[in-house]
This record gives structure tokens, C-alpha cells and sequence, in this order.
């Protein structure tokens, strides 16, 4: 506008009869303040017409939001109508000081195939597991272990999936529901290998072929009771059972402190009457049997730190567990009969710490006691039970990188002390999951 | 002793029934949307408050226990729980929350998601099948979330069905001025260039017409490393870009890193409802959003 009036100016300047031509001077400046009456009128219309199509704009992008998202009937589950099939694969180094052949755990038996990971490299176990719900009341899991000695079903059950009030019906082989790390996988636990109570009770890990019935309580805080029956075949059970072979009850609460703190603890309850159970060393031409009752007894605890309930960065977990294991019946070692009362206990505490993003530490300390007594020791003896008051003891140490949530590898170091002889552990391990995203049990 | 028993019958017959819709939100901005919603015929509790990564929860002994008093599961979907609300459900033993039953709300299934992945593979991170779960960043979406969840609390508790609507319509209403306020306000902001810590504000970027440049994880749920930061900073010498966000709860390592090696302004933003002091809303979290990425744009 401006450089319009200059150059008309400049224009009126140069012109000739600027002088004598005066009149016309005060024409052109009206005629100059009419233009820019009319240019002014013009912005103003553009500048409406702008306003105008901005707010359409936005009426159109709200609309084009309430088109998008007109209701899509779908249901997200994990695999439409195929079962979610996850994959954990895991391979070890390891190394002992000592001659594997020769270790013992000082007052306790091993069977199931418990005892030390083979030397030097080996294919730990993989596991197949398929899970889906199967109707609108069931939900079904299976668990295949893969291992060099064959494949194994390590829980195979269906589960009544909000059956409601509280309840759950599982049915099955499952793994009981005795100590906390006994009803999680292998691969889930923080270190390569079972404590050493478990070793000593279970054979590594218990599980149940049976029934479990469970029931939370409509409280705030978290109380679970509930109990299993089984068919008394799986150690430390044993035999033939015409009804019921084991039993056991369970109780469980737990909680938050704060945001950063949460807990749980647990109690159970197992017993069973093991028919020709073999006792003491499994290698051993005729092994020892024991015919009684067995009952075991676990206290677990467990405590959680993260700060702010976020664990992605830090966070800290500590475990321990009691179990106390009665034997009461009699040896057999034909033609030989004693009667027995065995006392097997200990426990373990670890804590891991993840120190940053990807990084865990871990410590684990291991301890066993035992108290065995029989009518005629010679068949202790015979059975390769130490009667003296040694108490095994382990110390290990653990450090992991997770390079992502599906992937781990692991390094821990053992000091164990299972028998007299003294035995100093490495273990180097991988662990993957592949396919269905893993649960985040706490 | 007849009278007794009468009055007794009497008593539990006449008591009010359920007084109150008991809510099981899996993150805060559901939260927040079902007090909205409800108001005092309605139960609120949150799984996860702002502080927390909604991918990484595991399924506390708390949260089993509100789960199977639940009577409605107000959640993002789209996979985000994946890790831990279908062990939740299952071991709750409370039939009103399994999948498909009126009380299962999935946020997700009433917007159109971004970012469906064209292939599946785990070496390409934490990567979501159904696509961004991160829905919250975007009051357009919530705009359509809060009108279906209206609809839902109406059909689960029935009696109330005129409160709901009404309270529905008034957060409507409320919304909508809000959007229109926001979209004023975030003006400035159009193609402003950002990088982002997390593929989180997809959403929000879509909305505002904001521009982003570069994501600082390589991978999805990966942390980047040294090289592929040097990467970005070498990417930014010819497309620069202002700003680079984070939500509340993650690392600022990589966007501290940035900070130090460029000219570029690091802001924390709240991501949902209770991610900062300002957010204690969802309006409060549009409000602050948005100052906050004004004041850096600057």
C-alpha cells in the first residue's frame, strides 16, 4: 500500500505540470484513499474467509476422529484361536573343581534325576509350552521339557478361568503348590541351579497329579487358601495308591507397602504314606525303601522393591524359604527291617539386584540339617547316610545381562559345601523365550 | 423369634444393592476418565500410577486382590498389558472381568490404531501386533473412548443409566471446549521438529501436527546405543529439531546425552494423569503437555 502511494507520488512529483496542475493533485489523493479504502475492505474480506476455512479444518479433523474410530469389534487375545505357543531354549557351561560321579548331599537322597548339571557344555532343558482358553469357562496349559534323556510332561492341566466368588478348580499335573520358587519353571528362577533343599526334598521340583482347589478371599488385602490331591506317584511320594496318595494345604497373603514395597508370604502343608520309596544312594544294586508316612512343611517370604513401582530401572528382590521334611515308618533292605524317623530341614535366602537396565546381581546362601535315627543303623549304612551332624552349606553368587525381556545370559559362581569335599562352581548359561510374550508373575 | 428372623429378612431385603460400580483401572488416564464418568456411583482404583511403564507390571499380590473384586476392567488393550492382565483375570476367579464379558473395557478397541506393523519379528524390538497402544496422548481419542465407556457403565449398572448419560454428556461438552482451547493454544506448535525418547506420543504428534524426527530408542523397548545416538546427532546436523521428549517414568540418560552434544531443549513430559505436580487430571494433562512443549519451542 505504502509503496503504491510512494511510486503514484513520485510519479505526481515528476510530472511535469506538478505545479500548475494542483486541482488534480487533491483528485489523485482521493482517488489514492479510495484505493486503499477498497484494498483494506479486501484484506478484511481474506482475512474472514481465512478464519472461515481454519474452523472448518478443525470440524473436519474432529469428524475424520469420530469416523476413525467407530466402534472395531475385536477382541485382542494373545492368538486368535490357536493356542500361544511360547519356546524357552537354554544352554550351559559348567565346571567343577571336583569329579561330578562323586557328589553327595551330606543326610538327603537325590533322585528324580537331581544332582549337579553335566560337564562342560550341555543343552540344558527347552520347554514347549501351549496355553489357550478353551471354552468360556477352561483355560488349558501344557508344558513339554525337552532334555537330552528325553522329553518329559512337566505340567499338563486345564484351570476354570472366572468360575467366580474366588474360586479355581485346576486339574491335572501341575507343580504343587508348596514353596515359591517350586511353582515356577526352571527358567524363571534367579540362579542355574535348584536350592539345595530342593535338590534334597524334591528332586530339583515337586509336582502334583491331582486337583488343586483354591479360593481368595473378597478382602483388600490378598488371602489365598486352598489345597491339592493327588495321586501319590511323584517323589517323594511313591507307590501305587488305590485313592488319594498325597495332600496339602496352602495359604497365602501379601501386599503393598507404599508404592515402592510390595510382599507376600506363604505356608503350606504336604503329606503323603510313600510305598517303597528308595532311601540314601540310588546306585546302590538294592537300594534301601522306606514305607511310612512323610509330611513337609514350607514357609516362603518374599519382598519387592522398585522405586515408584517401577522396576525398569532399579529394583530389588529378596527370597527365603524353610522347609522341615518327617520321615516316620520302617527300612527295608530284604531280609532286613529297622524302624526310621528322619528329620531333613534348612532353607535358603538370595537376593538380586538389578543395579541398572539390563543388569542383575544376585546372592544365594544354602543350608541343610538333618536328623536321622533307625532302629538298626546298619542299614543306614547300607543306604550311604551320614548320620553325623554335617550340615551342608553353598554360597553363590550370580551376575545376568538381559540384552532384551526375551533374552538372558548368566554367569554364577558356586562355593559349595553339599558333603566334606569342598567343590568351587562355574556356571555360564543362556536363556530365550520365543513366541508368546511371557506372564509377569511377581 | 419370628419377628426376629421377619426383620432380619426385611433388613437384608430392603438394604441398598451393590451401592457402587467397583472399577479396575489398568492405567491412570483410565482412571481418571472413569471418576469422570461415574462420579460417587463409582469405585476407582489404578493399577499403575504415572511413574510407571505400563508394558513392565508384574501381577502383585495387591492387584490379584482388587482384580477379583473388580465388577469392570478399564484398560488400554492393543498388547500394552500383555505381561500381566491376563494372569491378572485368570487369577482373580472373578467371571465379570474375563474377555468378552461386560465388565472387559478395552480403551483400545474404540479408536483406530497407528502403526500397525507391516512384519512381526522380535529382532525388531518390543514391537505391538495390533499397533500404538499409547492412546492417551490424544484427547480426540479419549473424546471417543469416554462416549463408549459412558455407554458401558449405563448398560452394566442400569439403575443409574440417566446419571451416567448426564455426566456423560457434561464431560462432552467440557472436552470439547477443552480441545478447542488446546488447539489455539498449540497453534505454534504446528511442524515444530521433535524427538521423541519412545514411540509414546504418536498420537499427540498427529493432533497438534507436531513433526517428529527421530526416535532415541533404535528399538522399541532397546536401549540405544552409543553408535546409533551418534547416528541421530549426525541426522539432526542436516534435519534439526528443537525439542526432545520423554515421558515422566523413563531413563533421561539418552535425552541428558543429546542435551549435552547439541543445542537441543530436553523435556519431560506427563504422559498420563499423575506423571507430573500439574497432571492431576485429564485436563490438567493437556494443559501441562502443551505449556510445557510451548515454553521449549520457544
Amino acid at each position: 500500500m505504502k509503496r503504491l502511494t510512494l511510486t503514484l507520488l513520485i510519479a505526481a512529483a515528476l510530472t511535469p505540470m506538478s505545479a500548475v496542475l494542483a486541482d488534480d493533485l487533491g483528485d489523485l489523493k482521493a482517488e489514492i484513499a479510495q484505493m486503499r479504502a477498497e484494498y483494506e475492505q479486501r484484506i478484511q474480506q481474506l482475512e474472514q474467509r481465512l478464519t472461515q476455512a481454519e474452523n472448518t479444518t478443525n470440524d473436519v479433523r474432529e469428524e475424520v476422529a469420530i469416523v476413525k474410530s467407530t466402534p472395531i469389534p475385536i477382541t485382542h487375545s494373545n492368538n486368535s484361536f490357536n493356542p500361544a505357543i511360547s519356546m524357552v531354549l537354554n544352554g550351559q557351561f559348567s565346571s567343577y573343581s571336583n569329579p561330578t560321579g562323586n557328589y553327595t548331599l551330606n543326610g538327603f537322597s537325590m533322585q528324580n534325576g537331581a544332582g549337579l548339571a553335566t560337564e562342560g557344555l550341555s543343552l540344558g532343558e527347552s520347554e514347549i509350552t501351549l496355553s489357550a482358553s478353551i471354552d468360556q469357562l477352561l483355560f488349558g496349559q501344557m508344558t513339554i521339557a525337552l532334555a537330552d534323556d528325553g522329553a518329559g510332561v512337566e505340567e499338563a492341566f486345564i484351570e476354570t478361568q472366572g468360575l467366580d466368588n474366588g474360586l479355581t478348580v485346576r486339574a491335572g499335573r501341575f507343580y504343587s503348590p508348596i514353596g515359591y520358587l517350586n511353582e515356577r519353571h526352571v527358567h524363571v528362577w534367579n540362579f542355574a541351579d535348584a536350592p539345595l533343599i530342593y535338590r534334597g526334598l524334591f528332586g530339583d521340583q515337586m509336582a502334583t497329579d491331582g486337583l488343586k482347589l483354591s479360593y481368595i478371599l473378597p478382602t483388600d488385602q490378598l488371602v489365598e487358601i486352598g489345597g491339592t490331591i493327588g495321586s501319590g506317584n511323584q517323589y517323594p511320594s511313591n507307590g501305587s495308591h488305590s485313592g488319594i496318595g498325597d495332600w496339602l494345604v496352602f495359604a497365602k497373603t501379601g501386599g503393598d507397602i507404599g508404592i515402592s514395597h510390595s510382599w507376600q508370604a506363604s505356608v503350606a502343608h504336604w503329606q503323603s504314606s510313600p510305598k517303597d520309596r528308595s532311601i540314601g544312594d540310588m546306585n546302590l544294586p538294592s537300594p534301601v525303601t522306606f514305607n511310612g508316612d512323610t509330611d513337609i512343611s514350607n514357609l516362603s517370604l518374599i519382598y519387592k522393591w522398585a522405586p515408584n513401582g517401577n522396576p525398569t530401572q532399579q529394583n530389588l528382590t529378596l527370597l527365603g524359604e524353610y522347609f522341615y521334611s518327617h520321615d516316620t515308618g520302617t527300612l527295608n533292605n530284604i531280609p532286613t527291617t529297622a524302624i526310621y524317623n528322619g528329620k531333613q530341614y534348612g532353607g535358603y535366602v538370595e537376593g538380586m539386584y538389578q543395579f541398572m537396565p539390563r543388569w542383575r546381581a544376585g546372592m544365594r546362601y544354602d543350608r541343610l540339617s538333618s536328623s536321622i535315627n533307625a532302629s538298626n543303623v546298619g542299614l543306614l549304612n547300607a543306604a550311604n547316610l551320614d548320620l553325623t551332624s554335617f550340615h551342608p552349606q553353598r554360597y553363590s553368587l550370580m551376575l545376568e545381562w538381559l540384552p532384551s525381556n526375551f533374552s538372558r545370559l548368566r554367569v554364577q559362581i558356586n562355593e559349595d559345601k553339599s558333603s566334606r569335599n569342598n567343590d568351587t562352581q562355574l556356571f555360564l548359561q543362556y536363556t530365550v523365550n520365543i513366541g508368546a510374550h511371557g506372564a509377569h508373575s511377581y | 423369634m419370628k419377628k426376629i428372623i421377619t426383620s432380619l429378612l426385611l433388613f437384608v431385603a430392603t438394604s441398598p444393592v451393590m451401592a457402587e460400580v467397583n472399577i479396575f483401572a489398568c492405567e491412570p488416564e483410565w482412571a481418571a476418565l472413569s471418576q469422570e464418568l461415574g462420579g460417587d456411583k463409582v469405585t476407582v482404583f489404578s493399577a499403575t500410577n504415572g511413574l510407571q511403564d505400563p508394558h513392565y507390571i508384574q501381577a502383585r499380590p495387591s492387584l490379584i486382590a482388587k482384580a477379583r473384586r473388580a465388577d469392570l476392567l478399564v484398560c488400554t488393550g492393543a498388547e500394552l498389558e500383555v505381561g500381566w492382565l491376563p494372569l491378572l483375570q485368570r487369577k482373580s476367579s472373578n467371571s465379570a472381568i474375563q474377555a468378552g464379558s461386560p465388565g472387559y473395557f478395552m480403551a483400545s478397541n474404540y479408536v483406530r490404531l497407528s502403526d500397525m506393523p507391516t512384519s512381526l519379528d522380535r529382532s525388531q524390538g518390543h514391537v505391538h501386533a495390533a499397533g500404538n497402544p499409547h492412546i492417551q496422548t490424544s484427547p480426540l481419542n479419549i473424546m471417543q473412548i469416554a462416549k463408549a465407556l459412558s455407554q458401558r457403565l449405563q448398560e452394566l449398572d442400569s439403575d443409574n443409566a440417566d446419571f451416567y448419560q448426564q455426566r456423560g454428556d457434561d464431560f462432552t461438552q467440557r472436552w470439547q471446549a477443552a480441545i478447542t482451547k488446546w488447539q489455539q493454544q498449540a497453534a505454534p506448535l504446528k511442524d515444530a521438529a521433535i524427538v521423541v525418547q519412545h514411540d509414546s506420543w504418536r498420537y499427540l504428534f498427529d493432533w497438534l501436527g507436531l513433526k517428529k524426527v527421530a526416535v532415541l530408542e533404535e528399538k522399541p523397548g532397546v536401549p540405544p546405543s552409543v553408535d546409533y545416538l551418534n547416528r541421530i546427532l549426525t541426522q539432526l546436523k542436516t534435519t534439526p529439531a528443537n525439542i526432545v521428549i520423554h515421558a515422566a517414568y523413563q531413563s533421561t540418560r539418552a535425552s541428558d546425552w543429546l542435551v549435552k552434544k547439541s543445542s537441543i531443549t530436553s523435556v519431560s513430559l506427563p504422559f498420563t494423569v499423575g506423571g507430573n505436580k500439574q497432571s492431576q487430571d485429564l485436563f490438567g494433562l493437556f494443559d501441562d503437555t502443551i505449556k510445557r512443549l510451548l515454553k521449549a519451542n520457544k
